[in-house]
């Protein structure tokens, strides 16, 4: 490059630009500058078609129609190499490293030390060391990558994309998958990533994020553009007025009826000792009990324990001791069908890789754990499963009747109600949610709500971890904090509080590093 | 799009439908009775293996000891027929077998979490060795005459051959399309996690199709040995790529999870009516081969490619 171009000039400039996927319009007439040296972030709900711009940018998708230039010249990438040649990376949900490898051997990937032939590691450790000094990241270099946590290898990715000496970064949903210190941690980041002269194309669902980091807004709708503003303009709730075009209802359903907490629990867990939950003392297990129409909400940061709780609940892992009651009924050994025939139903954290069945029709991914209640003699009769799909569709606002279409076709927040869905058949009484409302639109947001809610009002044992307090307080009868695998504080409505819960799960750690 | 869509899935249909048209009007010989007769009675034995392999398939596995167990089963079975002088009993011998041999790989591969390619590699090794030491390394021969009758008779105008590779073939259809066992054979191989979390017992349907795929492989040789009144003792793998390329031409996917027996069905009828055209053209059967290979790697090049675009 001559003469490097002045901050502020745009960088990326995308120019009525569509992408059509099937009978999807993904991007309809986009047209969108990117300012180079500021953070530009991207909103809108899911299917609004800010990861298909994002993915534009990138050279991981080629548009059907318009045009891209990258510093006042069209370009046409038809394939992220040729975008990585015009200075642009993107650093995607699902993180693309090698796990086997180490840090050093991942950050200069393709971009090796050699001499003759071979990779000078003494060379690649210096380069490593003169990077991590420069962007202020510092990760071990000799760590295997596989065995990092979710924001380290984040880091890992930013740490290459500068090694390749990346002008525009596209951040695709960066903090959906951190915990809230993580999150502060990364906005330095992106923040010095500015600082040096890099443009950050930042995807979020994170409205509050949004407005602190982002120099530039621009909001999403139905594959639109609805505009492009400064976030001192806007607020939280004018962003959400703009992505679903109407204004937005309050953001919880009214709790249910308090439940009556002196009959039997339809769920009762007495001495619950999870599987290589670390720090856990070995002595005593976990205790809870959860009536019939109770919300409990479990909070506690990532890594407390939550979700090996709830699969050690459900016979998803094995328990190394205690007891699990349904009812009056036992369950025991690490068998979920067993813990369905009782009543038992769980919504996974990661739809992707623990929910659904990608590329199965909608029909098959909700009917599968009750297919015994619509077989005769083991053959499917496909009318009743019908039926049965078709009911459960109903009560859990699954958009658009297609039951035939392939999972992987429906946005995010229909996907997650899909998981409701195949749980809201009769006769369940216990549901269990992991994240229930992770990487869904707004709009979807409050339709995951009321089907918590009118759960509950229906008779269900309702148990759901959460990462975001607010739902948390907003949804739950009761609250248990944990922390090191226990469970540290409870909190019963309506002393709710975000940063009591906050206070106790970290501990002795300062309130303040939390957003 | 939409239409390119269908094009797509459908592939197969329209390309063997378009193979057996050229065929029939370009080559004489081909559409007629006893030509196509011929080819549905050669094609049976690799159906019956085909059609329940595509269960295996599709729930993740990868069974190559289909061609280990298609060698030796007739051999057990004609042990037992000689020593016995029943062909009933030989037949159960054969099936039996193949059932030990897919009930032990499921087992492997479920418990010890061992790859399926790899198991099934190794058991197929152990297989062919048993079938040296069954034969004591001899070509083996039924003592009756109505050994043969297994896949000779003539049931309305087809041979039993052909008519018990369209019972497997139904029977592995309907076991996939329409029973809850077959929605979570697709479960297991899609996303196993996501399906064991659904309630499906994943590894009881891993040991179930592997179990089922060395049944059928052992009938399939018992059948073979019947056709030709013989069994022979060997390592010969060819059995088992002539099935895989069956079930991957027809479009069931090697990584699990998507597939179908009709897929499987056409893909073998493809791959006959390919090599029967050959054959009436009196085209080299070294070439033979080449043009085959050719032809399985464009159609997995099209289905990866009709994947990718999907996006």
């Amino acid at each position: 490059m001559i003469a490097e171009p002045a901050r502020g000039s745009v960088h990326v400039e995308l120019t009525s630009v569509s992408k059509r996927f099937g009978s999807t319009q993904a991007a309809d007439g986009v047209s969108l500058a990117v300012r180079r040296g500021t953070i530009h972030a991207l909103v809108g709900e899911n299917g609004a078609g800010k990861s298909t711009v994002g993915k534009i940018v990138a050279g991981l998708y080629a548009s059907d129609s318009g045009s891209v230039a990258v510093n006042g010249r069209a370009v046409r990438f038809r394939s992220p190499w040729h975008a990585l040649d015009a200075g642009i990376t993107s650093i995607a949900q699902e993180l693309a490293l090698v796990p086997d490898r180490t840090v050093v051997d991942n950050v200069f990937l393709g971009v090796e030390s050699v001499r003759w032939g071979c990779v000078r590691p003494r060379e690649s450790h210096r380069r490593f060391r003169a990077l991590a000094d420069r962007t202020g990241i510092h990760v071990d270099p000799a760590a295997r990558v596989g065995d990092l946590s979710v924001a380290d290898q984040q880091r890992v990715e930013i740490l290459r994309a500068v090694a390749r000496r990346t002008e525009l970064v596209v951040m695709d949903e960066p903090s959906a998958r951190l915990s809230v210190s993580e999150r502060s941690q990364l906005h330095r980041l992106v923040r010095s990533l500015r600082d040096q002269g890099i443009t950050v194309l930042f995807i979020s669902h994170f409205l509050d994020e949004v407005l602190a980091l982002a120099d530039e807004v621009t909001i999403m709708r139905d594959g639109r553009v609805v505009r492009t503003t400064a976030p001192a303009a806007e607020t939280a709730d004018s962003l959400v007025e703009a992505m679903i075009g109407r204004e937005l209802d309050a953001t919880f359903p009214p709790k249910p009826a308090s439940p009556d907490c002196t009959a039997t629990p339809a769920l009762s867990v007495r001495g619950l000792r999870c599987a290589g939950s670390a720090g856990a003392d070995p002595s005593t297990g976990l205790d809870l009990d959860v009536a019939a129409g109770e919300i409990v909400g479990i909070a506690g940061l990532v890594g407390s324990g939550r979700t090996e709780f709830l699969r050690a609940v459900y016979g998803a892992d094995p328990a190394e001791g205690g007891e699990v009651m349904v009812g009056s009924q036992p369950l025991r050994g690490a068998r979920p069908d067993q813990a369905i025939r009782v009543g038992v139903g769980l919504i996974p954290e990661s739809r992707k890789d623990h929910g659904l069945l990608m590329e199965r029709s909608v029909r098959e991914n909700v009917s599968l754990p009750h297919l015994g209640r619509v077989a005769r003699a083991g053959i499917v009769s496909r009318s009743a499963e019908r039926r049965l799909v078709r009911a459960a569709n109903t009560d859990a606002g699954v958009r658009d009747g297609g039951m035939e279409t392939p999972m992987r076709l429906l946005s995010g927040g229909n996907q997650q109600k899909c998981l409701f869905a195949r749980w809201l058949v009769p006769g369940l009484r216990v549901l269990i949610a992991d994240e229930p409302t992770r990487g869904v639109d707004v709009g979807s947001k409050r339709a995951i709500y009321d089907l918590i809610a009118s759960a509950a009002s229906e008779g269900l044992a309702v148990l759901v971890v959460s990462s975001e307090l607010e739902e948390l307080v907003g949804l739950c009868h009761r609250i248990l904090v944990m922390r090191d695998a226990r469970f540290v504080a409870e909190f019963t409505h309506p002393d709710l509080d975000e940063t009591e819960l906050l206070r106790h799960a970290f501990g002795e750690a300062p309130v303040s590093e939390a957003m | 799009m939409h239409r390119l869509n269908v094009l797509a899935r459908f592939g197969i249909v329209w390309v063997t439908l378009a193979l057996f048209v050229v065929l029939a009007v370009t080559t004489d010989g081909f559409l007629t009775a006893p030509n196509l007769r011929n080819v549905l009675d050669q094609q049976a034995t690799l159906l019956i293996a085909a059609s329940v392999a595509t269960l295996a398939m599709i729930a993740g596995g990868f069974d190559v000891s289909i061609a280990a167990i298609a060698v030796v089963a007739p051999l057990v079975a004609l042990r037992v027929e000689n020593a016995t002088g029943s062909v009933l009993l030989a037949l159960v011998a054969g099936c039996a077998f193949g059932l030990a041999v897919g009930l032990a790989n499921g087992s492997i591969v479920a418990f010890a979490r061992i790859n399926s390619f790899i198991t099934t590699l190794a058991m197929s090794f152990i297989v062919f060795g048993l079938g040296y030491i069954v034969s004591e390394r001899s070509i083996l021969r039924p003592v009756s005459e109505n050994f043969r009758d297994i896949a000779r008779t003539r049931v309305l105008s087809l041979t039993t051959a052909t008519w018990i590779s369209l019972a497997v073939v139904v029977v592995a259809w309907v076991a996939l399309a329409g029973t809850r066992f077959g929605r979570h054979v697709y479960a297991t191989g899609g996303n196993a996690e996501a399906a064991r979390l659904a309630g499906v017992r994943t590894r009881r349907i891993v040991v179930a199709v592997f179990a089922l795929s060395g049944l059928a492989a052992g009938l399939a040789g018992v059948v073979a040995a019947s056709r030709t009144i013989s069994a022979t003792p060997s390592d010969d793998f060819s059995f088992v790529f002539g099935v895989i390329a069956a079930i991957v031409v027809g479009g069931t996917s090697i990584a699990g999870g998507t597939g179908a027996v009709w897929r499987t069905l056409l893909g073998a009828f493809f791959i006959a009516f390919m090599v029967n055209g050959f054959n009436l053209h009196q085209v080299d059967p070294i070439w033979q081969r080449v043009i085959q290979g050719v032809v399985i790697l464009v159609a997995v090049a099209a289905d990866a490619w009709s994947r990718s675009r999907r996006a």
